[in-house]
């Protein structure tokens, strides 16, 4: 790739463009997926396979969060907030029934337990 | 048609990100030749804005010598990366000229 | 609908053994249901695609490259096209496109995607965290062999690295080499060496260690 000045490099590289970059060794331990992780993976194949979100609109998604999110959640965290998003972008729901529906689930949870 | 055939010379064009694209950056502007030839894809610049019917290209595998990618490679002369670029982001080289 | 929800969950609560969920789980919680209650898919889509992704492992692809060990015609007809690899009854779930990649004892191969986490996860499963981890997708790709020799694995040195940047449309599955003293085994005893980490291209098959 061409030199570039720092400011211009951010018009080259996505946050996810990690290809070449010097990082720390490998840490390999590994997780077995939480319940809601599962589920969080087959939603997102879910809406794929219906065509509603395609996995490249998941990941453009993903990408768009900015590198202080795609830093800081976790892979599966990252997915269930880009399904949010990209769901209200396209007019699927709105921010409120998301948020009332978010207050009915945890209603739920606190009156079940 | 594809434009390109298994053994061609091509270069991977260098262009900024604004939009989507799945070519990383390490390989922009990198020359290659072409592994194999696969088949038409919709295009993610499209796929990845909901465009389910957009624009399609034929897919090719691209290899990559691993010291022309990396400046003081660690490795042998052999050493490649091959990776998927489609077409209207392969450019021909003229091998003569090289 | 929702109301119905409701009323099942009530009704299941007592088998639930977890903790209030956390923020992340009740998001997820919320867009899927949002998402079943707009007719954008169907719980029993959901369903499928997670029966889909509990029904794979690394199991599957051992099978397929056991099968290519012993059977010459197999392996010619994988290695010219993917697809047959789903030949054995595996639920391609996600339609992936697969490209076998056969290590020989001149090159070997091993898959990355510097992007993400592109993956042959109907044929091997979900992906180990390290292979979405930064540092991985980061490294594979310029520092193959110091990648490589923090799984333990250390090529002769006239081995050729070929490292496969798996970030559009196809998936990669490498057919390691068959181990040296193996002729007579069958092909389930070969499965058994032929792991998830091997079909990645990052270790390579090993025979147990001989008793005593």
């Amino acid at each position: 790739m061409q030199e570039l000045n720092e400011r211009a490099k951010l018009l080259y590289r996505t946050v996810n463009d990690l290809g070449g970059l010097p990082r720390e060794p490998l840490n390999l331990t590994e997780h077995p997926l939480l319940p809601w992780e599962k589920r969080c993976h087959a939603l997102l194949e879910s809406l794929n396979a219906r065509g509603v979100v395609s996995m490249e609109e998941k990941r453009r998604g993903i990408e768009d969060m900015g590198q202080t999110i795609y830093a800081a959640l976790t892979y599966y965290e990252k997915w269930a907030m880009c399904a949010a998003n990209v769901l209200i972008t396209k007019g699927h729901f709105t921010p409120d029934e998301l948020a009332q529906k978010i207050a009915q689930v945890k209603r739920r949870f606190e009156e079940g337990t | 048609m594809s434009a390109f055939a298994a053994g061609q010379a091509v270069r991977i064009a260098d262009r900024l990100t604004i939009g989507h694209t799945r070519v990383p950056s390490y390989v922009r502007g990198a020359k290659g030749t072409i592994e194999r030839v696969l088949r038409e894809f919709l295009i993610p610049e499209d796929d990845a804005f909901g465009r389910p019917h957009g624009r399609r290209q034929t897919l090719y595998r691209v290899r990559l010598a691993a010291h022309d990618l990396w400046p003081r490679y660690r490795g042998l002369a052999s050493d490649e990366v091959q990776i998927e670029i489609y077409e209207h982001w392969l450019e021909p080289v003229e091998e003569a000229k090289q | 609908m929702s109301e119905s929800h409701d009323h099942e969950h009530g009704e299941h609560a007592p088998i639930q053994t977890h903790e209030t969920p956390g923020e992340w789980e009740v998001l997820e919680i919320a867009v899927r249901e949002l998402a079943i209650e707009k007719g954008l898919i169907t719980a029993d889509d959901h369903r499928r695609l997670l029966e889909g992704i509990d029904g794979a492992s690394p199991m599957l692809g051992a099978r397929v490259v056991a099968r290519a060990w012993v059977d010459e015609d197999y392996k010619k007809r994988l290695l010219a096209d993917g697809s047959v690899a789903f030949e054995l009854g595996i639920d391609n779930y996600d339609r992936t496109n697969l490209i076998v990649l056969e290590n020989s004892p001149q090159v070997h191969n091993f898959v990355v995607c510097t992007l993400c986490s592109c993956y042959p996860r109907p044929i091997l499963g979900l992906p180990p965290d390290w292979y979405k981890s930064p540092s991985y997708r980061s490294r594979a790709v310029r520092w193959p062999r110091a990648v490589l020799a923090e799984f333990g694995t250390v090529l002769p040195d006239d081995v050729s690295v070929r490292v496969h940047d798996s970030t559009a449309d196809m998936r990669y599955l490498v057919m390691p080499m068959r181990p040296a003293g193996t002729e007579n085994w069958s092909e389930e005893e070969l499965a058994k060496l032929v792991t998830r980490d091997t079909m990645i291209g990052v270790t390579v098959p090993r025979l147990p260690s001989p008793p005593g």
